[in-house]
C-alpha cells in the first residue's frame, strides 16, 4: 500500500509536470502545423531565469516566476516573428520551421551554457516540509507542483472554452481558412499561442528544475517526454495531451520502481510505438479524412 | 546534354580532384579531415535521399549510423570477424534495424516520425550510457555496448600494419570509394524509377496513389536503401578512429550534418555534398572560436531555411524553380 502511494504521488507529480509543458507544445501544433523544437531550450531558460531573479536580484519567488514566464513568453513572440513569420509565406512549412527551431534551439541552449556554465545549480524556489500519508513521506514541494499545474491547465481550458480569444484558437486549429475568412486575425492568433506556450515552457521549466537540478540541457529530456505525451494524445489535442501526461507520468513512476530508472524511458517509447501502431493518430486524435 | 551525363560529368571531375588531394597537400593532417568529410557526406547524402527525396523526417539517421558503427566493432570484438567482413555485415544489421524503425513509424504523419525517431535515438543513447553491468571481464569490466567508454581494440582494415606510414592515405581513398557509391547511388535514387514515384506522389499524389504507387512501400524502400550505406559508413568510422562511443549520438553532430543538407540544398544531388564541403571548411576556420561553435552552426540553420531555403546549390542552378520544387513538405 505505501508502494502504492509512493508511486502515485510521484507519478502524479511528474504528470503534471509534463502536462504544463506539453500543453504548449500541443497548442501551437493545433493552431499553426509548427512543431517546436525550441521548447526543450525555451523550459531551461525559465527555470535559469527564475534562479537569476531570486539569486541575483533578490526577488519575491513568485515574482521571479512570473518574470521568467513573461520573458519566456516574449521570446516565443520572437520565434514567431523571427521564424514562423517569414515561413509561413513559403511552401514547405512544416518541414521549415522544424529545422529552423532545430537551430534556435541550440542558440539558446549554447547562450545559457556561456551565461550560466555547464555545471548544475539547484533552483532556489522551493517549498519545504512533507505530509506523511500512510507511512509515506510526500514532500510539500510535490503537492505545490501539482497545485500549480492545476491552476494553470484551469486557466488554460477556461481561456480556450469561454473567451473570445480562445474560440478564435480552437477555430483556427479545427480549420485554418475558414477561420480566417470568418475574420479571425489568424496572425495574432499565432503570436498569441507561442507566447502562451513560451511562458508555459517556462513555468514547467521551474517546475521541473526544483526537484531536480538546473543546467544548460536539462530541456532536452522532459521536451522529449512532452512530445512523446503530444503523438499519444494525438498531436494537437490539447484536453487528451493532460490525461496522457497524467497517465504517462503513473506509468514512469511505476516502471522506475518495478524496472529501474534505466528502464523506465525504453519501456515508455515501446508503449507509445504499441499504440501508434494501433492508433497512428494518436488515442484521442481524430483520423483525419485526407483530401487529395 | 541529359541531367543524368551532366550528373556523371560533375561526378568524374570531382574524383579527379579529391584524387590529386593527397599528392598536393600530403600532410596528415589534412587528409585525415578529408576522410572525415568522406564519411560525413556519405551520412548526409543517405540522410538527404531519407529527408528531402522520400519526405520523410526522419532523425534517426545517427542512430543508424552508430548501429552500423556499433555492429562492427561488437562484431569484431567478440567474435573476431575480420573487418573486411565485418563493416559489409554491419550494412545489413543496419538495414534491418533501419526496416524496423520505418515499419514502426513510416505509416505515422510527417512531424509523429520525426519525434518516433529522435525518440529511438535517445533511448539508444541512454541505455547504451547508464549500462554498467559488466559483460566481459577480459581487459577490465566492459558492458554489453562499451557504457560510456565505447568499444576499442577491435581491428581494423590492415593498411596501418601494411603501410605504417601512410595508411591515412589508403582510409582517405577508402573514404572516397565509399562515397562515390553513395552520390552514384543518390543519382540513381533521384534520377531513376523511385525519384520518379516520389515526384508523382508529391505532384499529384491523388492520381499516383490511383496508378498503384503507395507512399508506404516506396517510402520503406528508400529507408531502407539509404540505411545500408549509413551503416557501412559507421563501421568505416569505426575502424578508422578504432574506437566507437556514444558520442556518435550527440546532438551537435546531428546538428552539424542536419546543416550540412540545408546549408547545400535539401533534396538535391550535389547539395549535400557542397553543403558538406562548406561546412567542414568552415568548422575549420572557425576553430579557434569553438565555444561559439554550436550557436553559429543554429545561426546558419535557421539563416538559410528562412533567406535560402533552396540551399547554396539553388545558386548555381539554372532553374531556379526547380531546386525549391525538389524539396518536400
Amino acid at each position: 500500500m505505501d508502494v502504492f502511494i509512493q508511486i502515485v504521488a510521484s507519478g502524479l507529480t511528474l504528470g503534471a509536470m509534463y502536462a504544463v509543458a506539453t500543453v504548449g507544445l500541443s497548442l501551437v501544433y493545433g493552431s499553426l502545423n509548427m512543431l517546436n523544437m525550441a521548447h526543450g531550450a525555451i523550459l531551461t531558460l525559465g527555470g535559469y531565469l527564475c534562479y537569476a531573479g531570486i539569486q541575483h536580484l533578490g526577488l519575491h519567488p513568485a515574482l521571479a516566476l512570473a518574470g521568467a514566464a513573461a520573458l519566456c513568453a516574449v521570446v516565443g513572440l520572437l520565434i514567431y516573428l523571427g521564424a514562423a513569420l517569414p515561413l509561413l509565406r513559403a511552401e514547405g512549412f512544416e518541414t521549415n520551421v522544424f529545422i529552423a527551431t532545430i537551430g534556435i534551439g541550440s542558440i539558446l541552449e549554447n547562450l545559457m551554457l556561456r551565461g550560466f556554465g555547464p555545471y548544475p545549480i539547484p533552483q532556489p524556489l522551493a517549498v519545504p516540509g512533507h505530509v506523511v500519508l500512510g507511512n509515506v513521506h510526500v514532500p510539500l514541494q510535490n503537492l505545490f507542483i501539482l497545485g500549480v499545474a492545476v491552476v494553470l491547465m484551469s486557466a488554460v481550458a477556461f481561456v480556450l472554452e469561454r473567451t473570445r480569444t480562445g474560440r478564435a484558437i480552437r477555430a483556427t486549429s479545427m480549420n485554418r481558412e475558414a477561420a480566417q475568412l470568418m475574420g479571425v486575425r489568424v496572425g495574432r492568433v499565432y503570436a498569441q499561442v507561442l507566447a502562451v506556450s513560451g511562458a508555459l515552457a517556462a513555468v514547467s521549466g521551474v517546475m521541473i528544475s526544483s526537484i531536480a537540478t538546473l543546467s544548460p540541457v536539462m530541456g532536452g529530456d522532459p521536451m522529449l517526454k512532452a512530445f512523446i505525451v503530444c503523438v499519444v494524445a494525438g498531436l494537437g489535442n490539447v484536453y487528451g495531451a493532460v490525461v496522457a501526461a497524467i497517465v504517462l507520468g503513473l506509468l514512469e513512476a511505476a516502471t522506475q520502481y518495478i524496472l529501474g530508472v534505466r528502464w523506465s524511458f525504453a519501456t515508455l517509447l515501446l508503449i507509445v510505438i504499441l499504440v501508434l501502431i494501433w492508433r497512428p493518430y494518436g488515442l484521442f486524435g481524430r483520423t483525419q479524412v485526407v483530401r487529395l | 546534354m541529359t541531367p543524368v551525363k551532366r550528373d556523371i560529368l560533375i561526378g568524374l571531375v570531382l574524383v579527379a580532384a579529391a584524387c590529386a588531394v593527397p599528392f598536393l597537400f600530403p600532410g596528415r593532417y589534412v587528409v585525415t579531415q578529408a576522410t572525415l568529410f568522406f564519411v560525413w557526406a556519405v551520412v548526409v547524402v543517405q540522410w538527404n535521399l531519407v529527408l528531402g527525396v522520400g519526405g520523410i523526417f526522419s532523425l534517426a539517421q545517427m542512430a543508424l549510423f552508430a548501429t552500423g558503427a556499433y555492429a562492427t566493432a561488437m562484431m569484431g570484438f567478440y567474435w573476431k570477424v575480420p573487418m573486411l567482413a565485418a563493416i559489409p555485415l554491419a550494412g545489413v544489421v543496419t538495414v534491418a534495424a533501419g526496416m524496423l524503425i520505418g515499419l514502426a513509424c513510416l505509416r505515422l504523419r510527417g512531424p509523429y516520425v520525426a519525434l518516433l525517431t529522435l525518440a529511438i535515438a535517445q533511448v539508444l543513447y541512454v541505455l547504451i550510457v547508464n549500462d554498467t553491468a559488466c559483460f566481459t571481464t577480459t581487459g577490465g569490466c566492459m558492458p554489453l555496448f562499451g557504457g560510456v567508454r565505447g568499444i576499442g581494440q577491435f581491428g581494423d582494415l590492415g593498411f596501418r600494419a601494411l603501410m605504417p606510414k601512410t595508411w591515412h592515405i589508403a582510409h582517405y581513398f577508402v573514404a572516397l570509394g565509399l562515397l562515390v557509391v553513395a552520390v552514384a547511388m543518390s543519382i540513381v535514387i533521384i534520377r531513376g524509377p523511385l525519384g520518379l514515384a516520389f515526384r508523382a506522389l508529391r505532384d499529384n499524389p491523388g492520381y499516383a496513389v490511383s496508378r498503384g504507387i503507395s507512399r508506404f512501400r516506396y517510402q520503406l524502400w528508400i529507408f531502407a536503401v539509404s540505411a545500408f550505406l549509413t551503416g557501412i559508413a559507421g563501421g568505416f568510422y569505426a575502424v578508422h578512429f578504432r574506437v566507437v562511443g556514444p558520442t556518435v549520438f550527440s546532438f551537435q553532430l546531428l546538428l552539424f550534418l542536419i546543416a550540412m543538407i540545408v546549408v547545400g540544398g535539401l533534396g538535391t544531388i550535389w547539395g549535400p555534398l557542397l553543403g558538406a564541403a562548406v561546412l567542414m571548411l568552415a568548422d575549420e576556420g572557425v576553430k579557434e572560436l569553438s565555444d561559439y561553435r554550436n550557436i553559429g552552426l543554429g545561426l546558419l540553420l535557421v539563416l538559410f531555411i528562412i533567406l535560402q531555403p533552396g540551399g547554396l546549390v539553388r545558386l548555381f542552378s539554372r532553374r531556379p524553380k526547380r531546386a525549391a520544387d525538389a524539396k518536400t513538405g
